[in-house]
């Protein structure tokens, strides 16, 4: 397989995955502020800081005002992972990859950047309502591609990219709480956090189904960041990205870096840690993240680029 | 209304299915029949049959200076009448132009070596050593198989006395063959029945042939040589016939940058298996783009040092580099002289009478009866540039002969050829429409002819341009037996 062509897929699916993942972040977070009893700027704040868009950010805007921020999320041309900025590099990487995709999922892409230029050229915010049908727009097609693509070298990059995504993703989004929660000590609101964070990852069934308990704190980290059954956690992205390295060749530091970052994800206690020293453990977790996809294009993508 | 075929107009020009005087021609009785059977309403259907099935097996072409959007690529015309030729007939076309190419193939490595064509025949020497198309750097260079236009595609029109003729040969990159097959697989899928009763042959071989022609040209002295076809990419006109060679034929697409040649002068692809060596290259990109280290600096399509690596016999680039030198329309004039000078034989096929413009006394006879004319300039292809003298104005006319006259060596004229016409669908009815066959000759250790070709219809009333850029059409070619 092309080198050219691997990575064409691998980001594709990446910024597809993106998509999704970011609807999901400032879901989180519309829902969180509705709780908020305090300053809500604050807590819009967080949210770019998560995305790693301050500086962008501060360029054009002062305040962190909810409209101004799902704005930049959603439009801003400048942030270069703006919803619309991942719609159209996915796009883009549809259309070099598009002998490798089932026509229904390239559909899919053009469908979910069209709808979306629809809403930025009515200039209306992007509603709650919006962010789901992306969400459900990106999961329809990762749907098409597990059901029509043949299982190979090609269809190993599209999964890596969206579990490397995904990872990247729920370490940021509990990082996010992390920061929000330091805001706010009020427990009433904590538990709400937890529960809104669930819901939105789509956990909260399975959560529950595993541990039978109330909704806190502890339980909820161990679950999310430990869990090997439920697709959305950290150490299940990790095992999925492990098994695509393991059926590619020239595979073997890659393999390597992966059993690595998977047995720092088992640390012991993971629900006893406080807000702080959970904050420097994701924070290890995102550089070991970008370590993987820097060995990833070493090892696959960089005879080409 | 003329609904169907009954109403049908002959017309001055040759008719491929009905003769004035007899109607139907035996070939054509028994699909003849079956047309006259069908009402307005049945016809339509058929066409909408036909553009369905194209839509939804997704074959496309894109314009060129349309800007790329995606999922605006137009869908393929095809007309669901075909163009049937009888076997007999046939055969004689293809002997002709395995002839034809055979002796094209001599005259490029003539050309690149000992001159002798241009020594012995009263060809200008400037027309071959100044063409922009003569490149320096294939001089000396001979080839396995004296395949230097590995794939040819020639084409052809009856005139109005019902007999082929060679239009042009495209030697450089030909395109349309995806076309050929794809119009057979849909016309099976629409007209079932007529394949039953007519004893059409089958045309898919070209795609395995294709692949062992490349194979035969290869250096490697593996007996699977690793084979890739270059394309420009995305956002060229004949993306999608690169992507369907490449589907068919089980090879990688590479763009320019997918290729490296390093010190060992071998030319390499980059995989997620690291380097792997490629030993033929069936090119879709044009001469000055193939390297920046010797065509065009900006060329980002190319790989750096590709050139040298084929001169140095480490790659095949199929069609070779420099053979365009035999694709113009001066030089077309020159074919039967060189099918007799090198095969010493008679041509097979026959050329259109070619007047080239160097000559002064070619140049008053145009000017002095101009309306009879087709002036065309000798390297544009898709049917750009062409001035029918016919139907020129006289400012038109005017600048013609000027240009002409300032550069004279760009310019040939022929008669106006009466391209024949056959039965077309359009609009709910069933009228006449100019033809022209594009066949593909294939030339490595064997030489290898399509059974038939592509056949291209003008679509507009009166129109002889079938460029499917400029709204032609096209039709399956069927070569039947009986």
């Amino acid at each position: 397989m092309l080198s050219r062509d691997a990575e064409h897929l691998y980001w594709l699916s990446r910024y597809v995955e993106r998509v999704e993942n970011t609807a999901r972040l400032v879901n989180v977070n519309s829902e969180l502020m509705l709780d908020f009893p305090g300053d809500k700027t604050l807590g819009w704040q967080s949210i770019i800081g998560t995305l790693d868009n301050l500086d962008i950010y501060s360029r054009k805007y002062v305040t962190f005002k909810e409209t101004n921020v799902i704005n930049f999320i959603s439009f801003e041309d400048a942030n270069p992972s703006s919803i619309n900025n991942c719609l159209i590099k996915a796009a883009y990487n549809v259309k070099e990859t598009r002998d490798y995709l089932p026509a229904s999922s390239i559909e899919q892409i053009h469908n979910l950047l069209n709808d979306f230029k629809v809403i930025r050229n009515k200039k209306k915010k992007v509603s709650t309502a919006n962010l789901y049908k992306l969400i459900e727009g990106s999961q329809r097609f990762f749907g098409i591609i597990n059901d029509n693509f043949s299982i190979g070298y090609p269809f190993e990059f599209i999964r890596m990219g969206r579990y490397m995504e995904r990872a990247d993703m729920i370490s940021r989004i509990l990082d996010t709480l992390c920061l929000s929660a330091s805001l706010n000590q009020m427990h009433d609101f904590k538990t709400l956090e937890w529960a809104s964070m669930l819901r939105n990852l789509s956990a909260q069934e399975a959560f529950r189904e595993e541990s039978k308990g109330e909704i806190e704190r502890g339980s909820v980290l161990k679950f999310l960041i430990q869990n090997k059954g439920f697709p959305r956690s950290i150490s299940k992205c990790l095992e999925q990205i492990e098994d695509c390295v393991s059926s590619l060749p020239n595979n073997v530091l890659m393999k390597d870096e992966i059993k690595k970052t998977i047995n720092k994800n088992f640390v012991a206690h993971i629900d006893k840690y406080d807000d702080d020293k959970l904050h420097i453990f994701l924070q290890e977790l995102q550089k070991r993240l970008i370590k993987l996809d820097e060995r990833i294009h070493k090892s696959w993508f960089l005879l080409h680029s | 209304m003329a609904s169907n075929i009954k109403d049908y107009k002959t017309s001055p020009f040759f008719d491929e299915y009905i003769s004035a005087s007899k109607g139907f021609r035996p070939h054509t009785k028994k699909i003849g029949k079956y047309l006259t059977s069908l009402n307005g309403k049945q016809l339509i259907e058929i066409n909408n049959a036909t553009e369905s099935a194209i839509k939804s097996m997704g074959i496309s072409f894109r314009v060129y200076s349309e800007e790329y959007i995606e999922g605006q690529d137009r869908s393929w015309p095809l007309d669901f009448i075909p163009r049937i030729i009888r076997k007999r007939e046939w055969d004689r076309v293809e002997r002709g132009l395995k002839q034809r190419v055979k002796a094209l193939n001599l005259f490029i490595e003539d050309c690149y070596n000992d001159q002798n064509f241009l020594k012995d025949s009263d060809m200008d020497e400037s027309l071959i050593l100044d063409s922009p198309a003569f490149k320096d750097y294939c001089l000396g260079i001979k080839l396995k198989h004296n395949s230097w236009a590995s794939i040819c595609g020639s084409d052809l029109i009856k005139d109005k006395d019902g007999i082929f003729y060679v239009l042009e040969d495209n030697l450089r990159v030909p395109s349309g063959v995806s076309y050929m097959l794809e119009n057979r697989t849909v016309m099976k899928r629409v007209f079932p029945e007529l394949f039953q009763h007519y004893g059409v042959m089958p045309v898919s071989a070209y795609p395995d042939k294709l692949y062992k022609m490349l194979v035969s040209l290869s250096y490697s002295r593996s007996k699977q040589p690793e084979i890739v076809i270059l394309t420009p990419g995305i956002y060229n006109s004949a993306y999608y016939e690169h992507s369907y060679l490449a589907k068919q034929m089980g090879i990688d697409l590479v763009q320019g940058d997918d290729l490296v040649v390093l010190k060992d002068k071998y030319v390499y692809k980059k995989t997620i298996e690291g380097l792997i060596r490629v030993d033929v290259i069936y090119r879709r990109i044009d001469d000055d783009f193939l390297d920046p280290s010797v065509g065009n600096k900006d060329s980002v399509l190319g790989v750096e040092g590709l050139i040298d690596s084929w001169r140095n016999k480490k790659v095949s680039i199929i069609n070779a580099p420099g053979c365009g030198i035999a694709d113009d329309k001066a030089v077309y004039a020159y074919v039967p002289e060189m099918i007799r000078y090198y095969l010493k034989e008679k041509p097979l096929l026959n050329n259109l009478e070619t007047l080239l413009m160097t000559k002064k006394e070619n140049r008053r006879l145009v000017e002095e009866n101009f309306k009879e004319f087709v002036i065309k300039p000798v390297a544009e292809s898709g049917g750009y540039g062409i001035v029918i003298g016919k139907s020129a104005s006289k400012a038109e006319k005017e600048k013609t002969i000027k240009q002409i006259k300032k550069d004279p060596r760009n310019f040939i004229a022929q008669p106006l050829a009466l391209l024949s016409t056959s039965p077309t669908f359009d609009k709910g009815m069933i009228e006449p429409r100019h033809l022209d066959l594009r066949p593909f000759i294939l030339s490595g250790s064997n030489t290898y002819v399509t059974v038939g070709g592509l056949t291209r219809v003008a679509l507009k009333k009166g129109s002889t341009v079938v460029n499917s850029s400029q709204g032609g059409g096209s039709k399956d070619t069927w070569i039947v037996d009986k």
